[in-house]
């Protein structure tokens, strides 16, 4: 990430430190994509993998999070690498999170295979939603290696279909329930679940929402998208 | 394992090596320390006996009555009073006198003319003069000043004296002001100081142990100043105040009594040399005094 | 070529145009600066860059040295010192200047810091006590000396000595100080003293500091400068220095990814 330092040691510490956030990026995205497989095919194994999966993002978090305090302390970085290292912190936070909601989602499939009403449930119907999200996330921590905005912007957009997408589902279920009200307590486990997809989604935004924080020096959370525009032109 | 051994072995050789290197130089090093200490003895051993039979000598000569009658004929009774006295009464006007001058050139060379073609003129022109034989200076005097007034007189020996303090102060005021870090002169400008200022109360003041060890030394050295006064004040048996006349004083009392065939001249003249010597390693710790314990 | 902080506040010293020169060599090439009234403001920036040349500009320090000149103005207050007629020393007696290296005078403490009050000021001898013991006071050095003002200034240890060299700038009430990399000589404790003691004096008078040490300029100060081989090239409020600046040549310096 950018030009080097004249102490090669710093450098090869912030290289250090962001490939093991790719490193737990990649842990949550499989995470994320086990938990959805395990969704669809409502596998009990993969859901166990997932919440096994838990104990080691949780310990890396606590890692990185180490390596940054003492990368601060003895550094006193300014300007970029400080802004890249608060980045990596909050991402790693982000990242944690997202592994959670992983985790609750492979919870709410053990819990619906284990109340026996999987298969009538419209599951697949989630398929979308959670392609869009993990496909977010993956976005997300590519541009934050390449510290790209443009790619950030446009994460921020598409966090808005996942939105849509979520409420479609809502509406779904609900027609659903209506149907049929021996289903309600299974596909009430079901909505936690496209919840726990749209906050993932919301996890990959707030990851690119970092991107140009580093870029461009700017909090732009909880900005409005033409602010956020005007920022990064 | 074989290459282990080897490896060992070859370690074995270094060290030896290194203490044979070792070896010798340490006996290098022992013969050059004796060869120093026998140079160093060599030396001080004549400094000693010099010092010794001054003492001797000297002390042997030196009475109440050496330090309180004036010098007398031949074969008679008396002492050196009057020689005393013109030495302290010359060497002391020639100090009062060249001292300022000498110290404000060594300033003006110091502060105001570091670089400039008058500075370097004058430096060169100083240091000829502090090199310059006394006895140039001795004759320069009396073609002046005693062929001038048609006679030998203190003041004719006071001058030339003078001449001979003013080189040793310039040089001296001038390495001891040059020594002065520019940051203390600096701190002084930056609070508002004028030029004066910041020398008389700053850099003077800082190298004032210096500059009175300068003038110290050079009254140690016009002390002893034979030259000078034989062409200007002269010599004189009898006790005179005024400095228009010629005037005694100690170097030239040794001069003439030491080369004399009388036993109690002689004797006197021991006397005159140990005070000289006295008085000039006296000076010699006040000043080393001096610049030690720093103001 | 050089940049105009934005002024919310009020300029103290604005240098326009600055060109200075050590003999044939082109030191400062033409500085544009608005130093902020009473506000620390830094200059850093590698070796060389003329951060000290452009210090002492600001009290004519260079009229010492033959060969040194400047071009341009540096107008304090509405008035161009380099182009005054007055005598210099009346400036310096508004800009005072603290040095790298602690240099007590060759006198007792309380001869030193009333040296250069007695240049200006006739005080009685109690007023004279009090500006001595408010001087010292301010310089967080009256608690350590004040039994033993009569004693050599130079018996301090170096943050001490630093500390009144200081207070002597001080007793005579300029308005501006100047501060040329005071702690490079000093211990870390000394250092951090005297960084307390600069916030402090922002209150009262304008601060400009040179300093190599960045995270000290970024500590203690309310702008900083970068400045790179005579050229200004960034100026700004010290936060936003060194959490996003404006040009890369700055960013690179300060992230150290050149010396």
């Amino acid at each position: 990430m950018a030009d080097k330092h004249l102490s090669t040691q710093f450098d090869s510490e912030l290289s250090a430190v962001s490939t093991r956030v790719m490193e737990m990026g990649g842990m949550v995205e499989s995470q994320i994509r086990t938990a959805v497989y395990a969704l669809s095919q409502f596998n009990e194994e993969a859901a166990d993998q997932v919440i096994e999966t838990e104990a080691r993002v949780n310990l890396m978090e606590v890692d990185i999070d180490r390596e940054l305090s003492s990368i601060i302390a003895r550094r006193q970085p300014t300007a970029r690498d400080l802004r890249l290292l608060v980045a990596i912190s909050k991402t790693t936070a982000n990242l944690e999170r997202a592994g959670d909601e992983a985790e609750k989602i492979a919870r709410m499939v053990k819990s619906i295979i284990g109340s026996g009403a999987a298969r009538n449930l419209p599951a697949s119907e989630l398929r979308t939603e959670a392609d869009l999200a993990s496909g977010l996330l993956r976005k997300a921590l590519d541009g934050l290696a390449r510290l790209d905005v443009n790619v950030a912007v446009s994460i921020l957009k598409e966090d808005d279909l996942i939105d849509r997408e979520f409420d479609g589902f809502v509406r779904k279920l609900i027609t659903y329930m209506m149907e049929d009200p021996r289903t309600i307590s299974p596909s009430l486990d079901l909505l936690f679940v496209a919840k726990a997809i749209e906050r993932i989604g919301d996890h990959a935004k707030n990851i690119a929402e970092f991107i140009i924080y580093v870029v461009k020096g700017a909090d732009v959370r909880h900005s409005s998208m033409e602010t956020i525009e005007s920022v990064v032109k | 394992m074989s290459g282990t051994g080897e490896r060992l072995a070859m370690e074995a050789l270094r060290m030896q090596e290194r203490e044979r290197i070792y070896a010798q130089r340490k006996r290098v090093n022992q013969i050059g320390l004796a060869l120093s200490l026998a140079a160093m003895a060599f030396g001080i051993f004549w400094l000693l006996w010099i010092l010794w039979e001054t003492v001797r000598l000297g002390l042997g000569g030196l009475t109440w009555a050496t330090l309180t009658q004036m010098t007398p004929p031949p074969n008679d009774a008396g002492g050196i009073a009057n020689a005393i006295y013109g030495s302290f009464l010359m060497v002391t006007l020639a100090t009062f006198v060249g001292t300022p001058i000498g110290i404000m050139a060594g300033i003006y060379l110091a502060e105001y003319d570091t670089k400039g073609w008058l500075g370097s003129l004058t430096r060169f022109v100083n240091d000829i003069l502090l090199s310059a034989p006394s006895i140039v200076i001795g004759l320069f005097v009396y073609a002046v000043v005693v062929a001038r007034f048609k006679g030998f007189s203190g003041w004719a020996g006071v001058v030339a004296l003078a001449l001979i303090v003013i080189p040793v102060v310039i040089r001296t005021t001038e390495n001891m002001l040059s020594l002065v870090p520019a940051g203390l002169r600096e701190a002084a400008y930056a609070l508002g100081a004028p030029k004066w200022k910041v020398i008389m109360s700053i850099t003077l003041r800082a190298a004032r142990a210096g500059v009175v060890t300068g003038v110290l030394l050079a009254v140690a050295r016009i002390s002893g100043e034979t030259a000078p006064l034989l062409f200007t004040a002269l010599n004189n048996q009898f006790w005179t105040s005024s400095l228009s006349e010629p005037m005694s004083s100690l170097p030239v009392t040794i001069f003439k009594f030491a080369m004399s065939p009388y036993e109690n001249w002689q004797q006197l003249a021991w006397a005159g040399v140990f005070l000289i010597t006295a008085a000039v390693l006296g000076l010699n710790i006040l000043a080393r005094v001096l610049t030690r314990t720093k103001i | 070529m050089g940049t105009l902080t934005a002024q919310d506040e009020r300029s103290k010293i604005s240098v326009r145009n600055l060109n200075f020169y050590y003999g044939r060599f082109h030191a400062l090439k033409g500085v544009n600066l608005d130093i902020p009234e009473k506000k620390v403001t830094a200059f850093i920036g590698p070796s060389g860059c003329g951060k000290s040349t452009l210090l002492r500009t600001f009290n004519r320090m260079y009229e010492l040295y033959p060969d040194q000149r400047a071009e341009g103005e540096i107008v304090l207050d509405g008035e161009n010192l380099l182009a005054s007629k007055k005598d210099v020393a009346l400036i310096r007696a508004r800009v005072g200047m603290v040095f790298q290296k602690p240099t007590p005078f060759p006198m007792s403490i309380y001869d030193n810091i009333a040296f250069g009050v007695r240049l200006f000021e006739n005080l009685s001898a109690t007023d004279m006590d009090e500006r001595v013991e408010w001087a010292l006071r301010k310089a967080a050095l009256w608690g350590e000396v004040k039994d033993k003002l009569s004693q050599s200034g130079a018996g301090l240890s170096g943050g001490q000595q630093q500390r009144l060299c200081i207070a002597r700038g001080i007793a005579i009430k300029p308005e501006v100080l100047l501060l040329d990399e005071p702690c490079s000589a000093l211990d870390p404790i000394s250092t951090g003293k005297i960084e307390e003691l600069i916030a402090e004096l922002k209150a009262d008078y304008t601060v400009v500091i040179v300093t190599h040490n960045m995270q000290q300029a970024a500590r203690v100060s309310d702008y900083t400068a970068y400045m790179y081989l005579g050229d200004l090239v960034e100026v700004g409020q010290t936060e936003q220095l060194f959490f996003k600046p404006r040009r890369k040549e700055t960013e690179d310096y300060i992230t150290g990814r050149f010396g």
